[in-house]
């Protein structure tokens, strides 16, 4: 591939994900229990690319701790977005460390290497200014929407309010140098730059390619979607984590009891520790230093680094944050449900419960199918909760 | 305290090499640097210069120097102040002969004044450059270089590492004692170094010398013995990653290394902490059973081995720490204890000396070192390593978490005591010290309080030892004056000092006996219109007092100091920034210390 940098947009927080982006931003939310954005620089590296810009902003020091200088011996060279004005407004900031022909994919969400060697091959064919990856999607309307003719891009659309929109943009581009004056020149509207906006003003002057590609591609636009992120992850066994049994991966440093009971796909990672008589799975993704104590068992969850599950306690379609603490035989049972955010209802989401990072609960507490819990939140013994819980409130009997 | 690099067989990329290990080797002093490079057929070519490497590479930029082996050296001055004559490389009078040097030659003195009557003229005011001139003098008559070199080495008493090149000759020879020095082993070179990152991005394999060691590198490598026998090597491989030594977005390592910690700690921990069964392990070194332990360290170690010492003697051991500077020079009596040297690098020159000490008295000794393969690591009869990886801001800070996390460890399983409540704290903190770097009000503090004339911190308990650490940091990175104070001990002196414009930190943990204390002595400094800053869990009412609050997650209180000291780092780092301060390379100030 002769397309060798790439640019990774990383700086947005995410809003529809609050409270899950409390302290980090989406890219660093777990797809099963790794950072959605080290799946896309995966991708990246396995379709060898060799210099990778990371834009970074909200929380950045989040993304430059966990990756550091280099990813699978690939160089990442970080750019600051003082204020997310936008993705073409992104983009631009990588300009000085950028030259010649560029890949250019979204961090917050998880893509294949098949998508970005697709992309950049057909740029490489030379005949068009810019390419962009489509793929079909059910939900057009949360996207850019895109109609091509032949095998370019005829048309791009932010989040139409029609339903007659097939294809979508997949946030996987090739471009020349020349788009970041492209972008320079686009009218800002209400103060930001979408890069969606520059390929519009685009098409009508150049060719832009649009490539069909197949891969995987799942996005969490709300927080319970990242249960089906992981589902998504698992089933294609995409973890880091040795393969211990049956779509069972566990961390060489992790401690399983002998009688834990594991059911595929379970992914566990490094230094945690499972009890005795807890079952976990089948869909369980558990990140680092996590502990579950004895006789829990843990349903279609997802929890993250630092979190512990203490014994007897019961979780299904949960979503833990980092370091979640729940106390003694805490019940989650699991959706579906209703569930409101702000002013709009959910109708029958398969949620348990979204428990933002360090929450603490006291034990013997309950919580409503489809809650929302903050973070930082004290949960009183055996308190049922309901509804939605703001961050750092106190709840009680 | 200086940093040496030698390599052959980079051929057109030898000076590009050496430039790039010495831009590694930077935190061991950087008040002047030099190259020097020959080859078969060629002069000696040599650039040095006063400042940091970048006036090397100023210096570099209008000149060619030619050579496919050389040596640098990176300085941080003990003899004569850094100007362009003192920096190394330094030559004999026939500009033949390189060498670098790191250490101190004791009897430079005597050789100088020999080497002076027999016509030699000296340039600088170092003792390095008595070496040189022996290599000259063993030339004569025709011995071959290697000869030379030994004779000349054969000459000084002191402590050295040092590196030397003979123009012509593709060959560099090293020799060592007292002083760190390691070979790197390439496919098709060969590298010599004081510290590994100087060419861990073209190996990792790795010879470290021993004292009275002599190496040569030519088209392979041969280490001998002071009478020349060979001696051999194992080759170690290292596992530390080139990709932690770049500042990967941020301004300074530091505030990089400080946003390592809850990785370090993980990394600390891992495979050593079994929460579910209550234990720890540590392997072989858990049966050991000390009935006393005497902890010898410097600076930020120094403050661990307070710690340390507190939580072996709330076990029932008796435990003291001693300034290693001071220990090795009236070494207090050792009985059965176990001596226990912390040292982040494993060649503080202090505390290798207090740890020798020790050991011709008969002690058993232990490092406790974030070095494998450090000159403390080998000489003592235990080891256990920290784990923080590479640090390279001057000032400690991950390192200092990883040494109080590792303590804890050592304390449990060697000493005892109900691991119950600890090892579930253990494995919270790199989450709590997570939640402290993600919510710190330390950037607001610094900049209430930078124009301070002065710092005062005070802590009770385990919480002192945070106080002195704060303070040092504080001292360190932004040339301030800070004092650290045991809480009780301010009504004894030192709260003449306090006025209206010295800002107190309090750390202050728990509601127990000594928080309640500790917040008596905050009332006498608020008494005083001092402003406080109090770090605390919340649990106790000194927020009451404070004008500030640095507030950390509840917790075990072993594991509340990891976390005050965390906030206390901030505090010092945003201050040394608002001052446009040199934070990761201070004035005066150089990473490990290996001169006494």
């Amino acid at each position: 591939m002769s397309v060798q940098t790439a640019v990774v947009l990383a700086a947005g927080e995410g809003t529809r994900l609050r409270p899950l982006t409390r302290n980090r931003p989406k890219p660093m939310l777990p797809a099963a229990n790794r950072p959605i954005l080290e799946h896309v620089l995966d991708a990246l590296v396995d379709a060898s690319v060799r210099h990778i810009v990371l834009v970074v902003g909200y929380r950045r020091e989040r993304v430059q701790e966990h990756f550091g200088p280099t990813y699978r011996d690939v160089s990442l060279e970080y750019v600051v977005q003082g204020k997310q004005l936008g993705s073409g407004h992104a983009l631009l900031q990588a300009r000085e460390v950028v030259d010649g022909p560029v890949l250019v994919v979204n961090g917050d969400r998880v893509i294949e290497a098949s998508s970005v060697r697709d992309v950049a091959g057909a740029y490489e064919e030379g005949s068009a200014a810019a390419a962009i990856a489509v793929l079909e999607h059910p939900d057009t309307g949360q996207y850019g929407a895109v109609t091509l003719r032949d095998r370019e891009v005829a048309d791009i659309v932010e989040k139409p309010d029609t339903d007659e929109y097939r294809l979508i943009n997949g946030g996987v581009y090739a471009f020349s140098p020349s788009i970041f004056d492209a972008i320079a020149e686009t009218p800002r509207e209400a103060g930001e730059l979408a890069l969606t906006d520059t390929l519009s003003r685009l098409l009508d002057s150049e060719r832009v390619r649009g490539v069909h590609t197949q891969g995987l591609w799942v996005d969490a636009t709300y927080p319970w979607d990242l249960l089906a992120v992981a589902d998504e992850v698992l089933a294609r066994g995409r973890v880091a984590e040795p393969l211990r049994g049956d779509r069972v991966w566990v961390h060489d440093e992790a401690t399983v009891h002998p009688d834990a009971t594991l059911r595929g796909p379970v992914v566990v990672g490094p230094d945690s520790e499972i009890g005795p008589g807890a079952v976990l799975g089948p869909t369980v993704s558990l990140g680092g230093n996590v502990t579950v104590g004895p006789n829990a068992t843990v349903e279609r969850s997802v929890v993250d680094i630092d979190a512990r599950v203490d014994a007897g306690s019961t979780l299904r379609d949960a979503v833990l944050g980092g370091g979640v603490h729940l106390g003694a035989a805490t019940t989650i049972p699991g959706g579906p449900a209703d569930v409101r955010v702000g002013s709009r209802v959910f109708e029958s989401q398969r949620l348990g419960a979204v428990v933002a990072d360090r929450t603490q609960v006291r034990g013997g507490a309950s919580f409503a199918p489809g809650t929302l819990v903050g973070p930082n939140v004290t949960v009183g013994p055996g308190v049922h909760v309901t509804g939605t819980v703001s961050e750092g409130a106190e709840v009680v009997r | 305290m200086c940093g040496i690099i030698g390599c052959v067989g980079r051929d057109d990329g030898t000076l590009e090499t050496l430039v790039h290990g010495l831009s590694k080797l930077e935190y061991r002093g950087y008040d002047s640097a030099g190259v020097a490079l020959t080859g078969p057929g060629t002069g000696l070519d040599i650039c040095k210069r006063a400042g940091e490497i970048d006036d090397l590479r100023d210096g570099l930029a209008g000149r060619t120097l030619s050579g496919t082996v050389g040596v640098g050296h990176t300085r941080w001055s003990t003899h004569g102040p850094p100007t362009d004559e003192n920096a190394h490389p330094h030559m004999d009078c026939a500009g033949n002969v390189a060498v670098v040097h790191n250490g101190i030659i004791e009897n430079y003195q005597p050789l100088r004044d020999e080497l002076t009557r027999a016509g030699h003229t000296f340039t600088s005011d170092t003792d390095t450059e008595v070496v040189p001139h022996l290599i000259e003098d063993a030339l004569e008559g025709g011995p071959d270089p290697e000869e030379a070199v030994r004779t000349a080495i054969s000459r000084l008493d002191g402590s050295y590492a040092i590196a030397a090149v003979v123009a012509g000759h593709e060959v560099v020879f090293a020799a060592r004692n007292d002083s760190p020095l390691v070979l790197g082993i390439g496919d098709d070179a060969l590298y010599l170094a004081s510290d590994v990152p100087a060419f861990r991005d073209y190996t990792d394999r790795v010879i470290y010398l021993d004292d009275g060691e002599f190496a040569r590198l030519d088209g392979a490598w041969t280490v001998t013995d002071a009478e020349g026998t060979v001696v051999e090597k194992p080759v170690d491989t290292v596992d530390w990653d080139p990709e932690e030594t770049g500042k990967s977005g941020y301004d300074h390592y530091m505030l990089k290394e400080i946003h390592e910690q809850p990785r370090a700690l993980r990394q600390c921990l891992r495979g050593r902490v079994d929460e579910l069964g209550g234990a720890v392990d540590i392997g072989d070194l858990g049966d050991l059973s000390p009935t006393g332990v005497q902890f010898v360290a410097c600076g930020t170690s120094y403050h661990a081995g307070l710690y340390a010492a507190g939580l072996f003697r709330a076990a029932g051991v008796p435990a003291q720490a001693f300034l290693a500077s001071e220990y090795a020079s009236g070494v207090p009596p050792t009985g059965d204890a176990l001596v226990v040297g912390i040292t982040q690098s494993g060649e503080t020159a202090d505390t290798l000396s207090a740890l020798r000490e020790a050991r011709r008295r008969g002690a058993r000794t232990m490092a406790v070192t974030n070095t494998v393969g450090s000159t403390a690591a080998r000489e003592c009869d235990h080891a256990f390593y920290i784990r923080a990886g590479p640090e390279i801001g001057v000032a400690a800070t991950k390192t200092f978490a990883s040494q109080l996390a590792a303590l804890n460890l050592l304390a449990l399983a060697t000493a005892g005591g109900d691991a119950r409540d600890i090892v579930p704290a253990l494995r919270d903190l790199p989450g709590d010290v997570q939640a402290v770097l993600d919510d710190s009000t330390a950037p607001a503090v610094a900049e209430t309080y930078e124009d301070a004339p002065a710092y005062f911190f005070i802590g009770r308990g385990l919480h002192y030892p945070v106080a002195l650490e704060g303070a040092l940091k504080m001292k360190e990175i932004t040339y301030k004056h800070a004092e650290g104070f045991a809480a009780g001990e301010l009504k004894h002196g030192p709260l003449a000092l306090v006025t209206e414009n010295t800002p107190v930190f309090a750390v202050v943990t728990g509601d127990g006996e000594l928080a309640r204390k500790t917040v008596g002595n905050v009332k006498e400094v608020e008494a005083r219109n001092a402003p406080v800053v109090a770090v605390t869990d919340g649990a106790s009412d000194v927020e009451r007092y404070a004008d500030h609050v640095l507030e950390i997650p509840e917790t075990h209180p072993r594991a509340a100091s990891v976390l005050a000291n965390v906030q206390l780092q901030l505090v010092s780092y945003h201050v040394a920034a608002r001052l446009g301060r040199s934070i990761d390379k201070p004035r005066n100030l150089a990473k490990s210390v290996t001169v006494e």
